[in-house]
């Protein structure tokens, strides 16, 4: 095998092995030390072979990296490295650092995944793999909030699951059982079913990325989690449902309805979300709908190059996940230096850099990310419509920082072990971009520091810092919205699924009686004979 | 005519029940040691006979007596036979080495009865499951039900406590309105054609023979379990102990299953018809009530019961996907089965984990799960792997075989199959994470466990283990399936 074949198969292959070392006593006891190791061979392959490919015929798995998915799986196993090294020194004497270690392996183990496997059956696995180990770290805490919203996360991954496995199946049909994701991409626009497969395809994967109105687990659920582990979910986890869309969608021909559509649905998120988290008022909670709103911007680039079919677009969808990526890492890890320390002005003046990149801050990565984005959005009403995005997103991170800076004072300085991974993590979140836009997406950094460019990202953020100093007059009077706002019309459906329960056993007690029993085999009987000679 | 090959089918019927005689014919003897020697042989007559049907590609049959239907009677090994005779000898091999290494399942008060019942039922119900699938004729294949029925009670009733009794009678009176129905079929397909071997009657059936068809199905229903008639199973499968549900679920709700398809698809009932529409409806039904039921079940044997019957229900969509002979239909048709097998290996490594859970713990209510997986870590982690097969979740044979189906299911534009097929793997999701996630969780330090030797937990997950490595056969059709099908 080659070194190629060796680093991919060791991305994935680690954390699992490593998660099932955790059955040996000696290596549960140092449970955390491993989350560090883990993402080692994501980090190599990315940066040794960007271009490396290797089947295992057997498994039939195939993997292949492209320089957009050797991005995503470099800054991916990064913030992975950078939060365990966080989870070692913030769990160190927890007991149930074990538990949490191996979901946090396998979480991994899927989502690094996502970034490299080829073949459809591949795919569905890791995507799984990821939703559905990534429960655990969700309801690590086991208080009651943070098991409503592992519920509310599982029902609607595993409905996640089951409509992309219906978009996939509907995709292979044509192909042998299991074609390459790139194949069966290119097949979907000569498909009769090309509109119920995109529709599908972003419902599976945009319940992952939050676009409104499928966001409502991420509010619940990204904040619950420990702060390491928030940080993956909102950091990486999402970007499972970018890459999925990238890989599967047919930008490069184009479908205008579909394009329309999910631009729409992406612009809606983007302001929506905005609107909702400015009423939150944890920290967290915030963090999680800016998460919801950037994906909805994220939705908007691809939407925008899927309508008229683009061949720039998904590499620039990756640019800017990448960088949202690291700046959300970045909060959410600085976010636990403050719990930590408390809000002291040299942290929170270095988290003003990552939450205003994310509106797009001259000179940033973040700027960066949207002047890529700009390329492929249209000019026309989505491109305004997308610029007014980072408005909404500056209103709403420096809403952030206000309740940042409402923490209280631990008096304590916060441990080494959290504030390298934190500081490592925002100066990535500036640095990386800067290396790698012109490999990702053809343009030269220079582009977005000339005068029209900065005035450009600038004056949005202008006018969003002037909305904010109006809105803190009315603070007291912003209603206050739930976490996870149009979920609460969930919560009355409880009692009806009880209700609807018992009746239902009520009927099984009753069929499961002699008299309804042997009606129903004579029944069964008869009713198989009728049919029989009905004409076919 | 008959070769040496032919002799193995004969033998593979035999072999288990020589060795049932020779239990009842020395009591005294431990029934274990003559099951321990019984199990080797016919493993290695299954094999080889899979082996030779596989390599030549062509089925080997056995007229009995040397005389060919009409006249005589016909076993017949075809791929369907020789793939299920296999994967029997691998379940109940692996169930046995559970029973024997479980003292309390085979012993205890009237231990040496209890011993000799589980063995020499275990070895009768290999006897007539291989018959179940190698008859060809409708009288010698009721033999092999009524064999396989006698064989199945008593496990269920071997606590001897009241609830297993009545749980076992039901069982026992329901496969045996079953029974009544079925021969009444056979009957008045007799009186019709004068013959009921499936080779000759394939030409002569009809519609007209509907009342007939019926009455076989819904007595071949009746024993599988299937919505609305699984009145039965859920005591039956959650009251026996441990070994005896593993194999009672995995293997012998199939057998009628099996014939049930057989009678379908061999007697040319091979069009999409309402009627199998009909079926497929119930089938759906099944999955859609009794995935819920489990659901709401308090106790984990009841809710690994109550699943049973909606896997069951999978089996059952086949019908109007597998008729015809296009890609769709054979990718449905190999689905189906694959269903069959996956469930077969899930469910026996669920069964034996969950009674080895419900040692550790001394109960198996859901509720009080918390501290399953310190009594028992392999276990919880053998019925999280066996759940992903129920889940139709990756890597795992019930997920190759849901994504067959619902390819099928597309392809075939059976658009409310594959959703039915994709709410069913919801709501096991749902019942199966309710017990993993609760299996997991820290007990309260006041819960007492016993914990459970780490060599006992080892075949349940190799169970499950083969389970999930169904999930790496190609998502495609298998050509074995196909050997013998051709007329």
């Amino acid at each position: 095998m080659t070194l190629a074949g060796v680093l991919l198969v060791a991305t994935m292959a680690l954390p699992l092995l490593l998660a099932a070392a955790l059955g040996k006593r000696a290596v549960r006891d140092r449970a955390l030390d491993l989350l560090v190791l883990a993402p080692f061979p994501g980090l190599a392959a990315a940066l040794l072979v960007p271009h490396g490919s290797a089947a295992l015929s057997p498994m039939r798995i195939v993997l292949a990296l492209d320089p957009l998915g050797a991005a995503l799986l470099g800054t991916a196993s990064l913030l992975w490295l950078l939060a365990g090294a966080y989870a070692r020194a913030q769990m160190a004497g927890d007991a149930r650092a074990v538990r949490f270690a191996f979901w946090w392996l396998l979480t991994q183990a899927g989502s690094l995944g996502c970034f490299l496997v080829a073949d459809i059956a591949s795919f569905y696995l890791t995507f799984s793999l990821a939703s559905l180990a990534a429960y655990w770290l969700v309801v690590h805490e086991g208080t009651s909030r943070a098991s409503r919203a592992g519920f509310v996360y599982m029902a609607l991954a595993v409905l996640g699951e089951a409509v992309l496995l219906l978009a996939f199946v509907m995709m292979a049909v044509g192909g042998d059982g299991n074609p390459l994701i790139a194949e069966a991409a290119a097949r979907l626009p000569g498909s009769p079913h090309q509109g119920v497969v995109v529709a599908l395809l972003v419902v599976g994967f945009g319940l992952k990325m939050g676009l409104v109105p499928l966001h409502v687990w991420m509010p619940l659920a990204h904040p619950v989690a420990p702060v390491p582990a928030s940080a993956a979910l909102s950091g990486i986890i999402v970007k499972a449902g970018v890459i999925g869309l990238i890989r599967f969608l047919p930008l490069d021909t184009g479908y205008l309805a579909g394009g329309t559509a999910l631009t729409a649905i992406g612009l809606f998120t983007a302001f929506y979300a905005a609107i909702v988290g400015i009423t939150q008022a944890k920290p967290k909670t915030v963090l999680a709908y800016s998460t919801v709103s950037q994906m909805g911007f994220v939705a908007t680039i691809l939407g925008s190059g899927l309508a008229v079919g683009s061949t720039t677009a998904a590499s620039v969808t990756a640019f800017y996940a990448l960088h949202h990526l690291l700046a959300k890492g970045a909060l959410f890890l600085g976010y636990g230096v403050v719990a930590a320390g408390g809000a002291r002005v040299a942290v929170l003046a270095a988290m003003v850099i990552p939450a205003l990149a994310l509106a797009g801050l001259p000179f940033t990565g973040g700027a960066l990310a949207k002047y890529a984005a700009k390329e492929v959005i249209d000019p026309g009403a989505a491109g305004t419509l997308a610029t007014l995005a980072a408005t909404g997103s500056t209103v709403l991170m420096l809403h952030f920082l206000r309740m940042l800076r409402e923490q209280p004072d631990t008096g304590r300085v916060a441990p080494v072990g959290l504030l390298v991974p934190w500081a490592v993590a925002t100066v990535a979140s500036i640095a990386i971009p800067y290396a790698v836009m012109d490999l990702l997406t053809g343009m030269t950094p220079l582009a977005a520091l000339t005068i029209t460019a900065l005035w450009k990202a600038a004056w949005p953020i202008l006018l969003g810092v002037a909305i904010s100093a109006s809105l803190i007059a009315f603070a007291a009077r912003l209603p206050a919205i739930p976490e996870g706002d149009i979920v609460v019309v969930a919560d009355g459906v409880g009692v009806h699924a009880n209700r609807f329960g018992t009746a239902l056993e009520r009927a099984d007690t009753t069929l499961r009686s002699w008299p309804a029993g042997v009606t129903a085999l004579l029944a069964v009987a008869l009713a198989v004979a009728l049919t029989l000679r009905l004409p076919a | 005519m008959n070769d040496t090959a032919g002799l193995l089918v004969v033998l593979s019927v035999m072999v288990p029940a020589i060795a049932v005689m020779a239990m009842l014919a020395r009591p005294s003897r431990a029934p274990d040691q003559i099951a321990a020697l019984a199990w080797p042989a016919v493993t290695v007559v299954t094999v080889t006979l899979a082996w030779t049907v596989i390599g030549n590609g062509a089925p080997v049959t056995y007229a009995v007596g040397g005389w060919r239907p009409p006249l005589g009677l016909l076993l017949r090994a075809d791929g369907l036979a020789v793939v299920t005779m296999v994967m029997v000898s691998v379940i109940l091999g692996l169930v046995g080495l559970a029973a024997r290494a479980d003292p309390a399942a085979t012993s205890g008060t009237g231990g040496q009865r209890r011993s000799l019942v589980f063995w020499a039922m275990l070895l009768a119900l290999w006897s007539a499951l291989n018959l179940c699938v190698l008859a060809r004729d409708l009288f010698t294949l009721f033999v092999a039900l009524e064999l396989l029925t006698f064989a199945a009670v008593p496990l269920v009733a071997l606590d001897a406590r009241v609830e297993t009794l009545r749980a076992a009678l039901r069982y026992l009176l329901i496969a045996l309105a079953g029974s009544g129905l079925y021969l009444l079929g056979v009957g008045l397909v007799y009186a019709r054609h004068a013959t009921l071997d499936l080779g000759l009657l394939k030409t002569v059936v009809s519609g007209d023979d509907g009342l007939a068809i019926g009455l076989m199905t819904a007595g071949l229903m009746a024993k599988t379990a299937v919505f609305p008639l699984h009145l039965w199973l859920p005591p039956a499968h959650a009251g026996a102990p441990a070994p005896a549900s593993a194999v009672l679920s995995a293997l012998v709700v199939k057998a009628p299953f099996l014939l049930l398809a057989r009678i379908w698809f061999e007697l040319g009932f091979n069009t999409v018809t309402p009627a199998t529409h009909l079926l497929a409806g119930f089938g759906a039904a099944s999955i859609l009530w009794c995935s819920l039921m489990a659901l709401r079940q308090a106790r984990l044997k009841l809710m690994i019961a109550y699943s049973t019957v909606a896997q069951i229900g999978y089996l059952f969509l086949m019908f109007p996907l597998a008729p015809g002979d296009d890609w769709w239909a054979q990718l449905g048709w190999s689905g189906g089965l694959l269903q069959l097998t996956s469930h077969a290996f899930a469910k026996a490594a669920m069964f034996l984990a969950a009674g080895l859970v419900a040692e550790g713990l001394g109960h198996d209510r859901i509720d009080g799960l918390a501290g399953a997986s310190r009594a028992a870590p392999l276990s919880v982690f053998t019925l999280a792997f066996a759940g992903l097969s129920l889940m139709g979740l990756p890597p795992s044979g019930g997920f190759n075989a849901k994504a067959m189906m619902l390819a099928s299911a597309v392809g075939l534009g059976e658009w409310w199959i594959a959703v039915t097929i994709l709410a069913g793997g919801l709501l096991a999701a749902g019942y199966v994470f309710r017990v993993i996630g609760r299996a997991i969780a820290y007990p309260d330090p006041s819960v007492q466990v016993t914990p459970i030797a780490r060599n006992r937990e080892l075949v349940p997950f190799a169970l499950a283990l083969f389970a999930l490595a169904l999930g790496f056969v190609p998502l495609g059709q298998f050509s074995v399936l196909a050997i013998g099908v051709a007329p």
